[in-house]
């Protein structure tokens, strides 16, 4: 009864504002009800119904200050945290973890087709209450619309309402997915992942699943311009003089690095866990968990090398840009090792008979091996580029390096390649080596950028590294 | 106020442009405000119809002046309106805390053609397929850093060179190109924050900034650290005001300098005090609005780097200079923007501290407590003394400021109930009642002034709050 009490009272706040009201008065009363949750639910710890984090929800979708979408923002963020839908029991450490799941608890996502129309023919506005998977794809449409534009129209407040509106959307995806996925890899029991929120929005049939993969990707690399890019236009000598004292563009500008910023790593997060989810889903179908209702879905990572190979002429803007935003070790060197794989298997499986087991495309050693003489050189270079071969030893090379620094950092040397992994010495000189040997096949050509970034970096590793050694 | 009279709904003429405007603008008790002006400027309007009426002997001819006349007292009278209005309008918060911003140091560090890391690559052989050279070392060093190669060379040597670090952290703070100073920023955060989980940071710095690096370059960017120079600042507009957008690497890598504090401590007690000040008013100019998210970690992180004996002490010491301060900015304002004291930045410096942690809830209290004896001008010294004088005014006295009322409820509300002891004595939760009481009792929902629905919707769930925690029984 206190918190029907409660929820009364705020929301009666809100009283006199509707959606389409953006007057100062109305933006006043949103800030004084957002200030008002926020001191009863996270300072006084009462837990918020799910009409209160609507409303605050909604706020952040209609929002039209910064202040309004900044502030919704923060505490839809903040209550998830404290009271989050989905989490872990805490239980004794040799029990496995038990997966609690608030059912009544507030999602922003709805993706049950009855409950979305019925509320649809109720409301009559299609922006109102939870997302369904097409409010999400819209969403995604108009961040893309941003990114690839490339426009000052980013810093209109709608395109920073978007980015935060996304940001707070794959927080809640995570915060769903995560806790679901780590009771999955304990129990194999696929019905706790079928049930998440990602599941349930990347299989609904409503959405062209592959489309909306594909305009993640050129979102991606589009935000990633968008943020860098503008800031320097604004801050170039022209803009800077016709407005001199535009106060509401440098507040817009710098929230734009911010959220710009956020937002890709956001996307980064979104296509991690999709990644994850399709793992699990591979062991799920293996064990034959899963059943038809589950329906099939093209695995993150093919569409990925689809897009790697799509534009052979040039660089595609994925190799260009995304896989320097995408920094996950563990992922971006996958799918560099799932791309050669598909050039180099009839080559390695050509060599293993002459050189023994170890030449193998599936380890990054047994890539650069690929590249330890001119012979297997010259025969890849005709299959793939050497321009897109310098990119993708660079990147699995950088991969690699993270990826080893966080093995030191976890304490995991009993991994699964430990057999096959080389020492970061060999590692370093196999990869001078391909690109010399890069160099041999072809006299003409130049070693981009980021090839020589990454050769001088195995050089300057060795140099150290050997010198210690001594 | 005189009820409008019923033929009066029904007159065209009043159906003038001005008030179908304004009609549709606010429901509830807004709305009544709205009505009274309507009122108002019915009132004028049939002054003028009965003017008009008078001369009706008069000839036709002047018909023409007289609409004239008509429009332009309409006009007149919408103006007045607006600036009744305006006069009723709800402040905002904002303070400017930077002024003019001073030219950014260009980046020349003579070192960097030296560094040992370029130096010893450039006689290898390998060199044929880079062609590195001295003119393009710059060049070079800004691929390595944007790449993220430098960060990883670092972590993998475990060693960064004086030439480096101070290039990338003059870049953090001083670049135009964002993609630099983001990018050198990430390499900082990166180097405070290793995977590796140990007691020392694991690389070896040759050189690490000061705070009073760190200090000059927010004066660089015009921070007003003496708030009495603001004056200078604001009448001379000349010059570009600051922040630069580097201030968003500037609290990023501060932040991150907070939260290494037993690897590497980086700032003196005093020096912390300082900066939680920065941290709030930071979140009081509205420039840095959309840096929100990044603000509130930030002051998390800074009221964390203290240790508990030292929070005790300094948590007092940085709420009474906030309240100090923004005692002088207010007056300034007053004196020179003339600008009436309706001040809601005092609130807004107790809601940016976020009241997740003890610590923040702590300080939260401590600033509304100092904010509210300052309120008083001395004529209360301690807590029961606050509020017998909260409780000693008469709300229904139309001349009392509800405004400066709905300040002082906020307040106290932020004084008393995120005070994480609960440490007061009983005495002052009953007073609080009484006070709540007042006000809900007093201001009634027909109250015409500005502010009093605010209040009345402020209190509501405090009340409720408050009996909920039972600290005292209504």
């Amino acid at each position: 009864m206190k918190r029907a009490g409660i929820e009364e009272n705020l929301l009666a706040i809100l009283d006199s504002v509707s959606d389409s009201k953006h007057t100062p008065d109305a933006n006043d009363d949103r800030l004084a009800f957002l200030e008002a949750v926020r001191s009863a639910c996270i300072v006084n710890e009462n837990p918020p119904t799910s009409k209160m984090r609507e409303a605050v929800f909604q706020i952040l979708r209609v929002g039209k200050s910064l202040e309004l979408i900044t502030e919704s923002f923060r505490l839809l963020n903040e209550l998830d945290k404290r009271f989050p839908r989905v989490y872990l029991s805490e239980k004794e450490a040799s029990e496995s973890s038990h997966l609690v799941v608030v059912e009544e608890g507030w999602s922003p996502f709805l993706f049950n087709l009855e409950k979305a129309s019925r509320e649809r023919e109720a409301g009559g506005r299609s922006i109102s209450g939870p997302l369904d998977s097409s409010g999400f794809l819209q969403l995604m449409q108009e961040l893309a619309e941003v990114a690839n534009e490339r426009k000052l129209q980013a810093l209109e407040i709608k395109s920073l309402r978007n980015m935060l509106l996304f940001k707070y959307l794959v927080n809640a995806l995570e915060g769903d997915f995560l806790p679901r996925n780590r009771v999955y890899e304990e129990t194999m029991n696929w019905t706790h992942l079928r049930e998440s929120l990602l599941n349930m929005l990347l299989s609904t049939r409503r959405i062209n699943y592959k489309g909306l993969m594909k305009d993640c990707l050129s979102i991606m690399c589009g935000l990633f311009g968008v943020s860098a890019g503008i800031s320097d236009d604004l801050e170039s000598p022209d803009n800077a003089a016709s407005k001199p004292s535009h106060n509401g563009n440098t507040a817009s500008a710098l929230a734009l690095f911010e959220l710009g910023n956020n937002a890709c790593i956001a996307l980064q997060k979104l296509l991690i866990m999709i990644m994850d989810l399709d793992m699990s889903r591979k062991k799920a179908d293996m064990q034959g968990y899963t059943t038809r209702a589950d329906g099939v879905r093209t695995p993150l990572m093919e569409i990925i090398l689809d897009e790697l190979s799509y534009d052979t002429d040039m660089l595609s803007p994925f190799l260009k840009n995304d896989l320097q935003v995408f920094n996950e070790p563990k992922w971006k060197l996958e799918i560099i090792l799932q791309y050669f794989s598909k050039y180099t298997t009839r080559l390695s499986t050509r060599t293993r008979r002459s050189n023994g087991p170890t030449e193998d495309a599936t380890t990054f050693s047994g890539v650069l091996n690929c590249f330890s003489n001119i012979t297997n050189t010259r025969s890849i270079s005709k299959k793939i580029k050497a321009d897109v071969v310098q990119v993708l030893l660079a990147h699995a090379f950088q991969a690699h390096l993270s990826s080893s620094s966080q093995q030191d950092a976890d304490g995991i040397s009993a991994s699964k390649d430990e057999g096959r992994s080389t020492s970061l010495v060999e590692i370093c000189e196999n990869i001078i080596s391909a690109f010399s040997n890069l160099r041999r096949t072809d006299a003409k050509m130049e070693i981009l950028p980021i090839g020589k970034e990454a050769l001088f970096t195995a050089a300057t590793i060795l140099s150290t590294e050997t010198g210690a050694h001594v | 106020m005189d009820a409008p009279l019923d033929f009066e709904f029904e007159d065209p003429l009043l159906n003038s442009p001005v008030i179908v405007k304004k009609s549709k603008k606010v429901i509830g008790l807004d709305d009544l405000l709205t009505d009274h002006y309507q009122e108002k400027s019915k009132v004028i309007e049939r002054e003028s119809k009965r003017a008009k009426a008078k001369k009706k002997y008069d000839s036709d001819e002047d018909d023409f002046d007289k609409e004239a006349l008509l429009s332009k007292q309409i006009n007149e009278c919408h103006n007045q309106m607006q600036e009744m209005s305006g006069e009723a309008e709800i402040a905002t918060w904002g303070v400017h805390v930077f002024g003019t911003q001073k030219p950014l140091p260009v980046l020349t560090l003579p070192e960097l053609g030296s560094c040992s890391l370029l130096r010893s690559f450039m006689s290898s052989e390998l060199n044929s397929l880079v062609e590195l050279t001295t003119e393009k070392v710059e060049t070079f060093l800004e691929g390595l850093l944007v790449n993220g190669w430098l960060s990883k060379l670092v972590n993998t040597c475990s060693y960064m060179e004086k030439s480096i670090a101070k290039w990338t952290f003059y870049l953090m703070l001083y670049s135009s190109k964002e993609k630099l100073r983001a990018s050198a920023c990430d390499f900082w955060c990166n180097i405070l924050f290793p995977r590796v989980k140990t007691e020392k940071l694991p690389i070896r710095i040759e050189w690490f900034p000061s705070y009073c690096e760190l200090r000059s370059a927010l004066e660089t960017y015009g921070f007003l650290f003496n708030y009495l120079s603001r004056t200078e600042s604001i009448i001379n507009n000349s010059g570009v005001r600051g922040p630069p957008k580097n201030i968003r690497a500037w609290i990023k890598f501060v932040a991150a300098c907070c939260c290494v504090r037993n690897k590497r401590p980086v700032f003196s007690t005093s020096e912390a005090e300082e900066l939680v000040e920065v941290a709030v008013f930071l979140s009081s100019d509205r420039q840095l609005e959309g840096l929100l998210v990044l603000l509130d970690e930030f002051v998390q992180s800074v009221i964390s780097y203290f240790t508990d004996e030292e929070w005790n002490i300094s948590c007092e010491k940085i709420a009474r200079s906030i309240s100090c301060r923004r005692v002088d900015v207010h007056s300034l304002l007053i004196s020179f923007a003339c600008r009436s004291p309706r001040d809601l930045n005092c609130l807004q410096t107790v809601e940016c501290i976020s009241g997740v942690s003890t610590r923040g809830n702590h300080l939260r209290s401590a600033i509304s407590y100092q904010i509210l004896l300052n309120c008083f001008d001395n004529k209360a010294s301690n807590e029961e003394e606050i509020l017998s004088f909260l409780i000693s005014i008469n709300v229904k006295d139309r001349s009392c400021d509800l405004f400066q009322m709905y300040i002082y409820l906020v307040l106290t509300e932020n004084w008393l109930l995120s005070n994480p002891m609960f440490e007061l004595k009983p005495v002052i939760y009953e007073m609080w009642g009484v006070y709540l009481r007042n006000c809900s009792c007093q201001i009634t929902s027909t109250d015409m002034r500005p502010y009093a629905s605010k209040g009345s919707l402020k209190f509501e769930p405090a009340v409720q709050v408050l009996s909920i925690q039972n600290t005292i029984s209504f």
